[in-house]
């Protein structure tokens, strides 16, 4: 009997340091556990405030915030500040599951793209009242920046810098083959021409990214891709469709640019880019990418506008990235007096420098100016004329719009091999996108 | 009497590791996930219980899971026989009494070892891309190619294939034990009765492995529906070119982590566990014709 009664106390133990643990973890996590002032009372004023923070990007980007962190700990020694990050496919492959648990990190990197799904859904705080107490400085930030990162009237995401896509090309690669230089207000068919030319000497087109590409054209056309409150295609004529994948399959079939099947291989970063390989004259990315592919390339390039006609209404500046509260987190003021510094703070985005997109604040814009290396500066000049040479961007994304561009993937698949014409596809797309917008309305 | 209770507790404390994990990690996500196929779930807000709405959507207004479910059946019917019959052929090669005999073993064993791993597979990609191993061969025997075979839609699934007869190594290792338990004598009887190498393999070999070739297919075709990993990292997670390597783990992942639709992949996945179970089913009824057990 003793010795029954030995294991069940054996027995026993063992559950409570099992469930002693996972509640502490649960705490620690700034999850559903309750605040710790009992806990962490006697270790006075010294990190009393956690934090977690997460955010998607590539090892240079990980390597300053972390410095970035780091700096800020130190100004505020009270604060202990978690990090968790990832490439762009597994953050938001982790992000979702930690949604479903009510663990969402209290500071949330956020794409424009996933704004609607995650505010809409209850999962992010309405950052509106702080903004207007002014625990997260927007003073000297434009009211149609800072809105770029609403949905349906609330203020889901801060935006941490500005955006334009452009086309990034190789001057002296064009030089070389004669044409000296692209003119100003350029269009789709300068483009034809240039592609026309490069292709006898061997340089290929990037590839333009269905999902950025086709909606641009249809912007230069009065049209959109989704309809303002998101349930519907952005336009009803076809023939936008059918114009746009025209050229690109006329474009494809000349070899202007590099077979679908190893396009379909590359992992788009920067390394890979053919401009950067040198195989290809032209590619079309975001500003900010313009760095990156810039110091890949060990070359200068240039950053011009994209080509038109109407390439004004085509543009927009967006946000690159945003920073979210999580509607779950305990230290909502905390995380948003974070938000604030890497907003405004100088010395930290002399770290940041262009990656993130520029400053969305007018003063840490001018006072980094003078700091910039020659490529960064091309990017800043680039986002000063996109200012003044662009139209107001698309509300974000509505849910379904992952599955809507996986669709139109595979149309622009089926277009380049050849299984479905461009009129097939430009019907069978606008139904099923339809169909896929109106069932994720409920 | 005594005792004996106090044995059975110190045997649940011993088998609790296991039947915890069991609980928390099998039946528990199990039941979950069925509740989940008649809801419509997005992980970001609550589960909202649809009935029989998903496994509907799945049977009359989904094409590309039949897309997936052909690309899947392809992949496993034309997989695990080549795979078999490699390593049958590769089993009998090694069950000879050759000098360094294990070696051979060992390596053929390898790549079976480190199995789908994402590694194997980002090697894979290198060596059927367009500038890979397998170009730069054909290359050199005066064949010039440049097309990327992991991203051409006639070869891209073969690409697949090959990367799991590759990995033949488990298979083999069974086949070998069973080999290994074929008394010898009745390969000398058969010698004396004038049998050659291809009647003994027949007559001999093929039927008393044959209940070994039964475990070895039911597992093999089960691992085959649920590969995942090198589709995922070939295609980089799209299932392209075409759809032609989407297999159904594949689009049941896009279903929950991309579209979320986490109601949805757990109807897909309840409709993989039948369509396996019947399967496997179908080979067992099947194998009173064709396993033979000694009695």
């Amino acid at each position: 009997m003793k010795r029954i009664m030995i294991s069940i106390l054996h027995l026993a133990l063992l559950f409570t340091t099992v469930i002693g643990c996972s509640s502490n973890g649960q705490s620690a996590n700034g999850g559903t556990g309750t605040p710790r002032t009992i806990e962490t009372g006697k270790s006075g004023s010294k990190q009393e405030v956690k934090l977690r923070i997460a955010w998607w990007g590539g090892q240079a980007r990980h390597d300053y915030t972390l410095k970035l962190i780091a700096m800020y700990q130190d100004l505020h020694p009270e604060v202990q500040i978690d990090t968790e990050y990832a490439g762009f496919d597994d953050y938001w492959k982790r992000l979702a599951p930690q949604a479903a648990a009510n663990q969402l990190p209290d500071l949330i990197q956020m794409d424009i793209s996933y704004l609607t799904q995650y505010g809409t859904k209850d999962q992010l705080e309405d950052l509106t009242s702080l903004t207007s107490s002014g625990t997260i400085n927007v003073r000297s930030v434009e009211s149609a920046t800072i809105n770029t990162g609403r949905v349906g009237g609330k203020l889901y995401g801060i935006p941490l810098g500005m955006n334009a896509m452009g086309a990034t090309f190789d001057a002296a690669m064009l030089e070389k083959a004669g044409i000296s230089s692209i003119r100003p207000n350029w269009t789709w068919s300068d483009l034809e021409q240039i592609a026309k030319r490069m292709k006898s000497q061997g340089k290929v087109l990037d590839h333009m990214r269905f999902d950025q590409f086709f909606p641009y054209y249809l912007r230069t056309q009065n049209q959109h891709y989704f309809s303002s409150d998101g349930t519907s295609l952005g336009y009803s004529d076809p023939r936008y469709f059918i114009d746009y994948f025209k050229m690109y399959l006329r474009w494809y079939e000349a070899g202007y640019m590099r077979e679908w099947d190893k396009e379909a291989l590359s992992k788009l970063t920067p390394e890979e880019n053919p401009v950067v390989l040198g195989d290809g004259f032209m590619t079309m990315a975001w500003s900010n990418q313009f760095a990156s592919l810039q110091e890949a390339a060990k070359k200068p390039l240039t950053l011009i506008g994209l080509p038109g006609p109407n390439e004004k209404l085509g543009l927009y500046l967006k946000p690159t990235m945003l920073f979210s509260i999580a509607k779950s987190s305990k230290q909502k003021a905390e995380a948003a007096k974070f938000i604030s510094w890497f907003l405004n703070d100088v010395e930290a985005n002399k770290l940041i420098k262009g990656d993130r997109g520029i400053p969305i604040s007018k003063d840490v814009k001018e006072s980094l100016k003078p700091t910039l290396s020659e490529g960064d500066q091309k990017i800043y000049d680039y986002m000063a004329w996109a200012e003044q040479n662009s139209s107001s961007m698309d509300p974000p994304d509505p849910i379904g719009a992952a599955e809507v561009s996986k669709l139109l993937r595979d149309m622009q698949e089926q277009i380049l091999y050849k299984k479905l014409s461009v009129e097939e596809a430009a019907a069978k797309f606008s139904t099923e996108a339809s169909a896929i917008l109106v069932r994720n309305k409920k | 009497m005594k005792l004996r209770e106090n044995d059975h507790i110190v045997g649940y404390v011993f088998i609790s590791p296991f039947i915890l994990g069991f609980l928390i990690f099998t039946l528990f996500p199990m039941i979950s996930s069925l509740y989940f196929s008649f809801t419509e779930y997005d992980l970001l807000s609550a589960p909202r219980w649809v009935g029989f709405a998903n496994y509907e959507k799945m049977f009359t207004d989904d094409d590309k899971i039949w897309d997936s479910i052909r690309v899947t059946l392809t992949y496993v019917l034309t997989s695990v026989p080549l795979r078999l019959i490699i390593a049958l052929l590769v089993a009998m090669l090694l069950n000879r009494a050759v000098r360094g005999i294990g070696l051979y073993r060992a390596t053929y064993y390898l790549p079976s070892l480190i199995g789908g791993s994402v590694a194997v597979s980002i090697m894979w990609r290198q060596i059927f891309g367009d500038k890979g191993l397998i170009n730069a061969f054909l290359d050199n025997i005066g064949i010039h190619t440049t097309i990327s075979w992991i991203g051409y839609p006639a070869t891209a699934l073969g690409t697949l294939v090959l990367l799991s007869v590759w990995q033949f190594g488990s298979s083999m290792l069974i086949f070998l034990a069973g080999l290994k338990n074929i008394p010898g004598t009745y390969y000398e009887a058969a010698s004396v009765d004038g049998a050659g190498p291809i009647r003994k393999f027949f007559h001999i070999t093929l039927p008393l492995l044959s209940p070994i070739i039964l475990f070895n297919l039911i597992l093999q075709t089960i691992s085959g529906f649920l590969t995942f990993t090198p589709a995922y990292i070939i295609s980089n997670g799209e299932g392209g070119p075409l759809n032609n390597t989407l297999l159904y783990s594949l689009y049941l992942f896009h279903r929950a982590f991309v579209f979320f639709e986490m109601g949805y992949a757990s109807a897909m996945a309840w409709f993989m566990l039948i369509l396996i179970g019947v399967i496997t089913l179908v080979i067992f009824k099947t194998s009173k014709y064709w396993v033979h057990y000694e009695s």
